[in-house]
């Protein structure tokens, strides 16, 4: 049941444009793409698994900061690492025009939840501020500063005061700002 | 919320079915139980006799959007099948809704697929988003929101206005049935080129719309008044005329309303967003369609700078709060001063635009490259006052030391103003000549509007609008060649400090749309004179799309400052709609207002353009006119104003009802946060009180 390299049957195509938010031409493009990333090897195998550093090498996601997160939340694997054309198709829906704001909202939750445990903790934030003003020296917020801003954030969005950031906490504050949508986009 | 929770239901009984279902699939399996730890949704699993009960109920759902599901493909699709399994339980109603539903899915997915194709520029969109963030891509959607807007008019315009008359103009005569009000002297215009004219005169007549180009098909003047009436068919150039240019006036307005709908609610709905700015910023913050290395650098030095101040000005806005009453007083002052300055900068710009116009009307008779100067004169001076005084402005608001969003704003009202106005006052300045201020002078007293001058005053109108956009467009083609290009040049090929400090230019968003704005403006008002104007403007947007294209990605630096695209959006359509309103006041007081010209023009034997429309409805059938006299009287409109009062109080008792229940909702999930501290600190309490005792 899964892509084989070659060409998507019709069907295939088709079931595919009934569980994802993509149309069918960014479905063959998608396929296209992917195909481009498994090696001679891989291609010959039912159900093909590109690596993580193959799809790291992607345009979309080579500059951005939260690849190698975007690519383990959408993995199936046991080991958390690289992705069938099915995830693929995920990710791309996740991340299309057209995905509802809370689909998008939800995995935009799990990529910033680092540790994976559920809630955007201190740490998950401290780390998210950090991808978002960049690792190098000067583009660090100081100690002060980081402290400061992660206290204000908590006093905004903890509206349970438990210390933590939870899944629909997150989605409050996202259902408020409706540049969201356009930004949380991946287009191929 | 109900809906969704139903959904949630459903999504949750038909899980347990199809896992049970489908527990032969090793894929399945594995699948699930890597995915079970995850804190993805949390399912209920119940046992499938229980979830088998509730399918009977959950029959009468329509199929839920299992794309909307946060679960991975495999998971998707065991449910899709399950509910295919689904389908014998439902009566034959149920399944022939289902299959309707489906299959105007299929339709919808179709079309979609070919408006995939046939959508304009988009991947160039998505690229300039990557780049330059979504502010920039703003712009570029509004220009092609205008450009589908024109393209749509102008086949409107071409299909009712110029193809009859085309036909027309062959197979039928004029309806000559001249009035006695107009003398032999009204009707002279002489439209005839001068046959011995040197080549380059022809460009000249291109740039400025005389010549030649006078009497085609693009000015009003060449249309006549030719009706067609045959025993089962009639056609009334006049008429479609008009009603063509009311009907374009309408459809824009429609399309503006229907795209700023969508904007206003997106803004309404999220409060615009005074609270949570940090969480939003962190959260939100990040553009995923960023696609270089570049972009990304500078997105973040974006965000960081953004954190950074807003840290900062949190520390100083409690300083500031402590301001002497002494400084305050000065503040206040220096800004009232500053704002009359800038006020009278832009009435200066209105009072040389009515010295331009007035002066370029007189030296109609010039030829040659002096000719075409002083017919550019009102153009030209209404381009350099709109480049020099909001920079001006700019400056002054510099000075003024309002917070820096509030900067922006008053910047933009100022050019937004002097932009509108100067065209305000260029029309004025057109209309109060064509009229000789009420026709009380001689000139005017013969044939109601100044005939030496303006012998077809409508071609005339249509030329002035026909020349400003085309040096909108000859601006923008020289900027990009003489000074964008040049000064990209300079930067990047020089050392110099104070060059590089300069540096490559910006693309500054606001002031952009204020262009496009303008040219549209321009064009609504031109509309009624020179019918293919829309078809012009189409062409010369599409020019202006990839020119601006070509300057952003090879002339331009990512703008220092964040653009934050959704309440723009809606500012944008705002001053659109200012700009509608504006030509709508000149469409409205030429129509009815000004005696139409008579030696040109389909009107040219009417008092006025809007005579046509009483003319032709006494030419109707008896009861046609009966069933029209009825709408229009009041046993039709009264009952039809109380139906619409009725309607109007429904809604908004229903607004507030809703309004109530958000405020009284917001009033429970604060009291339940307190509750929910109240009792963490009760445990927390209990609990140390038991340590204690322990």
């Amino acid at each position: 049941m899964g892509a084989t390299a070659s060409h998507l049957g019709k069907d295939l195509l088709s079931e595919y444009q009934e569980l994802t938010f993509l149309t069918k031409q960014e479905i063959l493009l998608a396929h296209k793409r992917f195909t481009e990333l498994l090696s001679r090897e891989d291609k010959n195998l039912p159900d093909p698994r590109a690596p993580t550093e193959a799809i790291l090498t992607l345009p979309e996601l080579k500059s951005n900061p939260f690849r190698e997160r975007i690519v383990r939340v959408f993995s199936t694997s046991e080991s958390r690492d690289g992705l069938t054309f099915e995830d693929f198709l995920d990710l791309l829906s996740a991340f299309s025009d057209s995905a509802t704001l809370e689909i998008k909202s939800h995995y935009a939750f799990r990529i910033f939840d680092f540790d994976d445990d559920g809630t955007l903790d201190e740490n998950d934030l401290e780390k998210l501020v950090n991808c978002l003003t960049g690792e190098t020296d000067e583009t660090r917020l100081t100690p002060d500063e980081m402290k400061q801003l992660i206290s204000n954030i908590l006093e905004e969005s903890d509206i349970d005061k438990d210390g933590t950031v939870n899944l629909s906490e997150f989605q409050h504050v996202i259902s408020r700002s409706p540049d969201f949508v356009s930004s949380f986009k991946i287009v191929l | 919320m109900n809906s969704q929770l139903q959904r949630q239901g459903s999504a949750t009984a038909v899980q347990g079915t199809g896992y049970t279902s489908d527990q032969g699939s090793p894929r399945l399996r594995r699948v699930t139980s890597s995915r079970s730890d995850q804190n993805g949704p949390q399912f209920n699993w119940r046992p499938a006799s229980a979830a088998q009960e509730d399918a009977g109920q959950e029959a009468a759902v329509p199929p839920k959007d299992l794309r909307a599901l946060p679960m991975p493909m495999a998971l998707k699709r065991a449910i899709s099948q399950v509910q295919q399994m689904q389908v014998p339980v439902l009566s034959s109603f149920q399944s022939w809704k289902r299959s309707k539903a489906k299959s105007l899915s299929r339709a919808r997915k179709s079309i979609g697929g070919f408006l995939h194709y046939i959508t304009l520029w988009r991947r160039s969109l998505n690229k300039i988003g990557g780049n330059f963030g979504d502010g920039v891509q703003s712009y570029f959607l509004f220009l092609r929101f205008l450009v589908v807007l024109n393209f749509l008019s102008s086949m409107l315009i071409i299909g009712f206005v110029l193809i009859p008359s085309i036909v027309f103009r062959s197979v039928a005569s004029d309806s000559v049935n001249m009035t006695d009000n107009g003398t032999a002297e009204c009707r002279q215009y002489d439209h005839k080129p001068d046959p011995l004219v040197r080549y380059f005169s022809y460009f000249l007549d291109l740039l400025s719309g005389t010549g030649f180009m006078e009497y085609t098909y693009l000015f009003y003047g060449y249309y006549r008044n030719t009706m067609v009436a045959e025993s089962d068919f009639s056609y009334n150039i006049p008429l479609a005329y008009l009603f063509t240019a009311v009907f374009y006036f309408a459809f824009c307005l429609i399309c503006i309303t229907a795209r700023a709908g969508t904007a206003v609610r997106v803004a309404v709905a999220t409060g615009g967003g005074a609270t949570g700015s940090y969480s939003r910023i962190v959260f939100t913050g990040w553009d995923f369609g960023c696609l270089s290395d570049r972009a990304t650098k500078l997105k973040q030095k974006n965000l960081h700078y953004q954190l950074q101040v807003d840290l900062e000005e949190e520390r100083i806005k409690n300083e500031a709060a402590s301001l002497t009453l002494r400084r305050k007083v000065l503040l206040y002052s220096s800004r009232i001063l500053l704002s009359l300055v800038a006020f009278g900068l832009i009435i200066a710009a209105f009072y040389g635009i009515y010295q331009a116009t007035t002066f370029s009307q007189r030296k109609v008779k010039e030829t040659g490259v002096l000719g075409l100067f002083y017919e550019y004169l009102p153009s030209i001076v209404i381009t350099v006052g709109n480049f020099v005084v909001p920079v001006l402005c700019d400056q002054i608001a510099l000075l003024e030391r309002y917070n820096p969003s509030i900067t922006v704003i008053v910047a933009l009202l100022r050019s937004v103003f002097l932009r509108m106005v100067s065209l305000g006052v260029l029309l004025f300045t057109l209309w109060s000549q064509i009229t000789c201020f009420e026709g009380v002078s001689e000139e005017c007293a013969l044939c109601h509007y100044n005939h030496k001058s303006y012998p077809c005053w409508e071609t005339r109108v249509g030329q002035e609008m026909y020349k400003l956009t085309l040096f909108d467009l000859l601006i923008t083609l020289a900027m990009l060649v003489l000074v964008e290009f040049p000064r990209r040049m300079v930067v990047d090929n020089s050392s110099n400090k104070l060059i590089q400090f300069v540096g490559r230019q910006e693309f500054l968003v606001p002031v952009n749309v204020l262009g496009l704005v303008y040219g549209q403006t321009v064009v609504w008002t031109g509309a009624l004179f020179c019918p293919l104007l829309p078809l012009i403007n189409t062409l010369k947007f599409v020019i202006v799309f990839y020119a601006k294209k070509i300057t952003l990605f090879s002339n331009c630096r990512p703008a220092a400052k964040t653009f934050r695209s959704t309440k723009s959006k809606v500012f944008f359509l705002l001053v659109l709609l200012f700009g509608w309103s504006l030509a709508l006041v000149a469409l409205i007081y030429s129509i009815a207002e000004i005696h139409p010209s008579m030696s040109c023009g389909p009107f040219h034997s009417l008092v006025s353009m809007w005579a046509i429309v009483p003319d032709s409805f006494y030419s109707l059938s008896l009861t046609t006119q009966g069933f029209l006299y009825f709408i229009g009287s009041q046993r039709f409109s009264i009952p039809l104003f109380l139906f619409f009062s009725v309607v109007m109080c429904y809604f908004i008792a229903l607004a507030s009802v809703y309004g109530k229940s958000v405020d009284l909702l917001k009033a429970q999930l604060k009291l339940e946060a307190r509750d929910k501290q109240f009792l963490v600190k009760q445990i927390e309490e209990l609990s140390r009180t038991l340590g204690v005792a322990k």
